[in-house]
């Protein structure tokens, strides 16, 4: 399976939200009843941004060393795009019910900040990860 | 009725590649294969500019079967 290099693109953005899922959402799983305070964030607020902009020049320097032509952006990558933002547009309105629910759930203690922060990255990651694989999808069926 | 073309037969007669084709219409080549293969609908501007290119008429490139 060969993949184009808008494809490729899109890859990177699904392994960068796994690797997110995998690499930073464990910690904050670990301490969802934490309440930290906004110095205990910055290091893991620096690391995700380091891990990020490494990440991503990396990617694309590799992307674009191994496909050297421009990548066309024409009427039906504009379809695929839109089709992918409707749907990311609809989890996003699901994801905001969700989190408002796990706000005032009765059954349970307010949530600490480590606990929102659990919530809402956890819901970025899935809806980043099934816009980005419908948008995959798109590609390659359409 | 489904919109079917005659993009594909036109274009290897004229010795086109679909990147070839692709480039002359200003689109992807993946865009040029999915049109060959019926699974996207052209817009008006770009079915015109393929039968522009290709020499043909457009009622002669796309048809309902």
């Amino acid at each position: 399976m060969s993949l184009s290099k808008k494809e490729w693109s899109i890859a990177i953005e699904i392994v960068y939200s796994i690797a997110i899922a995998l690499v930073f959402l464990p910690f904050f799983v670990h301490n969802q009843a934490t309440s930290f305070e906004r110095a205990d964030l910055i290091g893991t607020l620096t690391e995700i941004t380091v891990f990020s902009v490494l990440y991503f020049s990396i990617a694309y320097a590799v992307l674009e060393l191994s496909h050297r032509s421009k990548i066309t952006d024409d009427e039906r990558c504009d379809m695929i795009h839109s089709k992918a933002y409707k749907l990311g547009y609809i989890l996003y309105e699901i994801a905001l019910l969700v989190f408002i629910g796990s706000l005032i759930r009765p059954a349970q203690a307010a949530l600490q900040n480590g606990g929102v922060i659990c919530v809402v990255l956890s819901l970025l990651i899935a809806i980043s990860t099934i816009k980005s694989v419908y948008q995959l999808y798109l590609h390659r069926t359409l | 009725m489904a919109l079917k073309n005659n993009v594909k037969a036109l274009r290897t007669e004229l010795n086109y590649t679909q990147e070839d084709l692709g480039k002359r219409v200003g689109v992807s080549r993946q865009t040029i294969i999915s049109i060959e293969r019926y699974r996207y609908k052209p817009s008006l501007e770009l079915a015109m500019k393929i039968a522009h290119e290709l020499g043909a008429k457009m009622e002669a490139l796309f048809y309902f079967e």
